[in-house]
């Protein structure tokens, strides 16, 4: 029995396998928010004057509101005058032209990421974007994109290249009044990636964006802006981390999808920010508003997340179902373990005829985790025959953690349909020992079952990152097992 | 108009309070429940536990509480089997309408009003123990109003095999009332009884129906509980139960929820033993205008207890269904086995569902679950029915009924069960017309 | 090769197990009998390791190794295989990638290569269909939704896959039909060699038709009380368990 605990803990403790960080010379401002950082990083983007208005309205706006309580989270609060609101890699303000003139330890950084980010070494046709700490640092497979009439590029180049588009589209979907870290990002955002795909275009390959926080005392808030035209189809990856440090750092970012006609938009996240030690000391605050608008009939949204990493998560990926027929998605896998927590979910709006929604949330709890689902499904009234199907599983390892299920459902049209199940269960001792008997090792069981556990949700991420997922909710449920 | 405060809505209703309380201790306790209103929120829309319950209105109404027994003499005593049935007017108990039989030793079952005088030493323990603990206006009000309502104590080891019939009878008045009835229920180990309630106002009555109860079952203690909430069409109905129960303890309830403009029921349950069990199921039927609302608080703070809440809706009209179901499990209540589930049916266009269960799980080994659906019949199953014969509208009904039999079955005194159907099938017809 | 000598195990602080003794050499087939409760499926379990069995006496040597020392699946890699009374079902695991896990843990242990996934694939179709599994199942999670027959087929094939030293059947022929049965069998009679041990833990004479043991065994009341050929299952299924019972008390 004893030996059991053990292991169990033992898996719990499991190191964090990205800590490291990088020397990279940067460029930082230091910490402290006020009309003139705003004033600063704009400036450092060579912004034109709209971009300018739109931070500090959003800013004047963040200034009257209140951070939300009412997640089931616990945190010390956050003081938004010791962050610093920019850092650069050096040599980061004219932008590199080429990989050639990208600082080599950057390339080394992403390699130890195991991103593929020299063009030579990208196996699988993925184009990446990189975001490092506030700025984007390079771009691959831009003239594949190019001729196939796909945008893919940071959104500071964007402000100057796409100036109508961004206009049109930044903050339509997440405008700047939605929350308190929304206005936030809006106000301050130093990069993120802008993704354009023309009417009947199928984006020729995946496209992906790694985030990772260097500097110490930096907040990131990136800004991701996905437009498909009608008829036009896009998957998209990001993947998150960052060194280990000691006093917690903020992530703040802010996603916007429009899907018109006919398009699908397929958005994976691998967010594996630093969790914090097992006593709760350090970690990522990954403060997050996701939303994606499915402007047309039959445009579909889906969302995929695996959340394995910061100390605190809050983020709801959602979908405004517009247009009939309209579809959105939301996988979710959310492991927390040590002192994590997190409160994660989705909203999906029906508004058109015969949308549709499902939601799968895989919620795994460890050692002094707490994993909340937080969800709602509203069908509104015009929703004829609409439908959801929503599965929550909760899995509990040991005795000092917590899952919870939080969903609202209001319906306002007969027609529609919804169902909503939850479970909530621990790995039990028999399936463990029937692994074992079949000469299984315990912690590669645990790591079978969990994985069996989630395996609707790994279903839905691309081929290459349904492999990375895997190995990444090993390593974080792995220990040394004796 | 300017919003309602707790300070003037609340203390109007408590300044109308007449002598003071038959005890000291009363008095003590009524007025430290007047001193909670002044500083518990109005409950609002931003109150989570408010939050789709639109009980604004309410604040907005004048209501007059009921401070002393009216005379029943011209109504007419409610039909019953029961050698044990007693009867309130307006939240007072009214003799002349009641018939209580001789009861065997070691059960006291009279009004609380009554048992005040007579200085009864569980009433002073009891009374309030859990409710005011709750930090809830309705409550607070309720107890700073209290007068008259329900006392059963049965003794260790006494079973009370025949049922005991409440009425809640609210008649019609000038004003709107506030009528506030104050039950406690104490069942001593291995205590068994059977509690059947119904709420009923003539038609078109207007008052506002604010009742608490508290049950405590001790050891192995077993109660059967059916609620039947028929209020009349304009009243608002609030009912607050506070179980508390034992070791292996065992509570079934039944709510039944067919009338009000706006009606709601809260039940919180906790433990004070392990491997206890409590069964929770409701029917709501909620048509035009009305609302039929349930939450549930059901606390696992033992280990090894069980409990199932069940509840289903048949919405029509503008109908609107609200439930909120939480099952909380603390570290130590493991092996605690708890389901949830919420099924609801939509008949008509404008009909309105909004429901939340939740789950909130401290503890590892444990069985718990919640499922919620919300939909209208499956046009598959009306042709069915109409492909062997059956018409439409009688189709739907069968549907509806069978859906709410699941509930209904549940009830286990067949004239209740009888009554029930009857009184569903009424609502079912009007539908059809 | 399996040593039990004194063998006693409490169960939740109650003794199940009361001093068994047990020897089983190279090659031989042994069948254990006993009424309901006697502790037939306690034994397998304390012999794959599972938790909640405290062995309070004795001591059980394997090929000269002290088997209550090893984990599970090291006394799996070491060649012992339980085929479950109740076997578990794992929602989300498919079985082809179970088996494959776990044929590829004990061969490492055996010190043999693993097997890639195309070699690996014609050798669990053979296998399948030997005892006639059908693919579909294969594709399938592990148990789930299985019924009972085909559990206890799966189960089967499990062995055949990893050819253990020492399979230990618990009850595996209960509730199948005479075909399943016999495909049990013949999945239990091809693994038979001088070099595998056998244990069937068995209510009915039914299965010895098809499996010859060299030993029958009944086991009472956490004891062997009566050891035989197989003459001795005959005789026990003509006159009950109730006669050795009584003989033994006598
Ligand atoms: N987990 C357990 N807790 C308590 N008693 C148990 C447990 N498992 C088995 N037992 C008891 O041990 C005895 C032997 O059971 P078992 O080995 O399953 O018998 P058999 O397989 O011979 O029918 C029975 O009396 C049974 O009730
Ligand atoms: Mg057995």
């Amino acid at each position: 029995m004893s030996a059991k605990q053990e292991t169990v803990e033992d898996l719990v403790k499991a190191g964090y396998e990205y800590g490291f960080v990088s020397e990279v010379k940067s460029d930082t401002l230091p910490p402290g928010l006020n009309e003139d950082t705003i004033r600063f990083i704009s400036g450092k983007k060579n912004e034109p004057g709209w971009m300018l208005d739109y931070r500090l309205k959003a800013f004047e706006y963040w200034k009257q509101m209140k951070e939300p309580d009412w997640a089931h989270l616990r945190y010390d609060p956050i003081d938004f005058q010791d962050i610093s609101y920019f850092s650069a890699p050096k040599k980061a303000g004219e932008g590199p032209q080429s990989l050639d003139e990208v600082d080599p330890e950057l390339l080394a950084t992403y390699e130890k990421l195991g991103i593929p980010l020299e063009e030579q070494k990208a196996l699988a046709g993925v184009a990446v974007d990189a975001v490092f700490d506030s700025v984007s640092v390079a771009t691959t497979f831009r003239k594949q994109l190019a001729d196939a009439g796909v945008i893919f590029c940071s959104i500071s180049e964007a402000v100057h290249d796409y100036p109508e588009l961004i206009q049109k589209y930044l903050g339509s979907v997440v405008p700047h009044t939605d929350n308190f870290f929304a206005a936030l990002n809006a106000a301050v955002f130093s990069d993120g990636t802008f993704v354009y795909i023309p009417e009947g275009v199928r984006c020729p390959m995946e496209l992906s964006t790694y985030f990772r926080i260097n500097e110490a005392k930096t907040g990131q808030f990136e800004r991701t802006l996905i437009v498909a035209e009608k008829d036009s189809q896009v998957s998209y990856l990001e993947g998150c981390t960052a060194p280990m440090r000691d006093e917690n750092q903020l992530h703040a970012a802010v996603v916007e999808l429009i899907a018109m006609e006919d398009a699908k938009i397929k958005y994976s996240t691998v967010q594996n920010w630093y969790p914090g030690d097992e006593n709760g000391v350090g970690g990522i605050y990954n403060f997050v508003t996701k939303r994606g608008d499915c402007r047309g009939d039959r445009a579909h949204i889906s969302w995929t997340q695996v959340e394995t990493g910061s100390a605190i998560t809050w983020k709801y990926p959602s979908c405004i179902l517009q247009g009939d027929d309209a579809v959105g998605e939301f996988y979710s896998v959310a492991v927390t373990r040590g002192y994590q927590q997190a409160d994660t979910g989705t909203k999906m709006y029906h508004i058109g005829k015969n949308t549709r929604s499902t939601i799968v949330s895989k919620g795994i709890s460890a050692a002094h985790g707490q994993n909340a689902y937080r969800g709602l499904v509203r069908m509104g009234t015009k929703a004829e025959n609409a439908r959801n199907h929503t599965q929550c599983d909760s899995l509990l390892i040991g005795d000092q953690c917590g899952a919870h299920t939080f969903p609202y459902i209001e319906v306002r049209n007969p027609t529609a349909k919804v169902e909503h199940e939850a479970t909530t269960s621990k790995i039990s001792e028999d399936q463990l020992f029937y692994c074992r008997q079949r000469g299984l090792k315990e912690e590669d069981a645990v790591s079978m079952i969990v994985n069996g556990f989630c395996k609707e949700v790994f279903n839905e991420l691309p081929m290459e990152f349904a492999v990375e997922a895997r190995k990444l909710l090993n390593v974080t449920l792995e220990g040394a097992v004796g | 108009m300017s919003t309602p405060t707790t300070t003037n809505w609340a203390q109007a209703l408590v300044q109308q309070r007449s002598s003071p309380a038959p005890a000291a201790w009363l008095d003590n306790l009524r007025q430290q429940a007047e001193s909670r209103l002044d500083r518990l929120p109005l409950p609002r829309r931003k109150l989570e536990a408010w939050r789709y319950s639109r009980i604004d209105a309410l604040f907005k109404e004048k209501f007059t509480p009921v401070v002393q027994a009216p005379d029943g003499a011209s109504l007419q005593r409610p039909e019953s089997n029961s050698p044990h049935v007693l009867v309130f007017v307006n939240g007072w108990f009214s003799p002349s309408l009641s018939s209580l039989e001789q009861l065997p030793d070691g059960i006291t079952l009279k009004s609380l009003a009554q048992t005040l005088n007579d200085e009864d030493e569980q009433l002073r323990q009891h009374l309030g123990s859990i409710a005011d603990k709750d930090e809830n206006l309705f409550t607070a009000l309720n107890t700073a109003l209290i007068n008259d309502g329900l006392f059963l104590h049965i003794a260790t080891g006494i079973h009370l095999d025949e049922p005991i019939e409440v009425f809640y009878l609210n008649t019609a008045s000038e004003e709107a009332l506030l009528v506030q009835p104050r039950n406690l229920l104490v069942l001593e180990e291995q205590a068994e009884a059977t509690l059947v309630e119904h709420f009923l106002g003539g038609k078109g009555n207007d008052y506002f129906h604010n009742n608490i109860t508290e049950i405590l079952l001790l050891g192995k203690a077993k109660l059967n509980h059916y609620r039947i909430q028929d209020e009349s069409s304009n009243a608002w109905h609030l009912s607050n139960i506070f179980l508390r129960q034992g070791e292996q303890s065992h509570y079934h309830g039944i709510t039944l929820s067919f009338g009000g403009k706006w009606a709601r029921t809260d039940y919180r349950t906790s433990f004070s033993g392990a491997e206890a069990d409590c069964n929770l199921r409701g029917l709501y039927v909620a048509g035009d205008d009305q609302l039929g609302d349930f939450h549930l608080d059901i606390h696992h703070n033992w280990p090894a207890c069980n409990s199932r809440e069940q509840f289903k809706g048949l919405l029509y009209g503008k109908g609107r269904a609200v439930f909120d179901g939480r099952i909380l499990v603390d570290r130590i209540a493991q092996l605690t086995d708890a389901q949830l589930t919420n099924d609801n049916l939509m008949l008509t266009r404008n009909a309105e569902v909004d429901t939340k269960p939740q789950l909130e799980i401290y503890a590892d080994d444990v069985k718990c679950s919640h499922g919620t659906t919300v939909g209208q019949l499956d046009p598959q199953h009306i042709f069915y029915l109409r492909s062997r014969g059956i018409e439409e509208t009688m189709a739907t009904h069968m549907l509806c009924q069978g859906f709410a039999q699941e509930i209904i079955d549940h009830i286990h005194l067949d004239s209740l069960r009888e009554q029930t159907l009857q009184r569903l099938q009424h609502t079912l017809k009007k539908l059809q017309e | 090769m399996l040593s039990i000598k004194n063998l006693h195990v409490n169960v939740d602080g109650k003794e199940i197990l009361k001093g068994l003794n047990l020897e089983i050499g190279k090659g031989e087939v042994h069948a254990i009998m006993g009424p309901n409760g006697s502790g037939k499926s306690t034994l397998s379990y304390v012999l794959s390791g599972r938790d909640g069995y405290e062995v309070t006496q004795g001591e059980v040597i394997f090929e000269g190794r002290n088997l209550l020392e090893m984990a599970p699946e090291e006394r799996a890699w070491a060649g012992i295989f339980l085929a479950m009374q109740y076997p578990v079902e794992l929602p989300g695991i498919n079985n082809m990638s179970f088996l494959r896990e776990s044929l590829n843990a004990i061969r490492k242990a055996r010190g043999e290569e693993e097997l890639d996934a195309v070699a690996f694939m014609k050798l669990i179709r053979e296998k399948a269909a030997s005892v006639k599994l059908d693919d579909k199942l294969l594709k399938r999670s592990v148990n789930a939704g299985f019924s009972g027959g085909e559990k206890k087929r799966n189960e089967i094939l499990q062995m055949a896959l990893l050819e253990p030293r020492l399979a230990i059947l618990d009850e595996t022929d209960s509730g199948l039909d005479i075909d399943a049965l016999r495909i049990v069998s013949e999945g239990v009679n091809l693994l038979r060699n001088p070099e595998h041990a056998i244990i069937m833990i068995t209510h009915y004479q039914r299965l010895l038709d098809y499996i010859q043991p060299d030993f029958v065994h009944v086991l009472a009341d956490g004891r062997i009380i009566r050891s035989g050929g197989k003459d001795l299952a005959l005789e026990l299924e003509d006159k009950g368990y109730g006669w050795v019972l009584e003989e033994n008390a006598a």
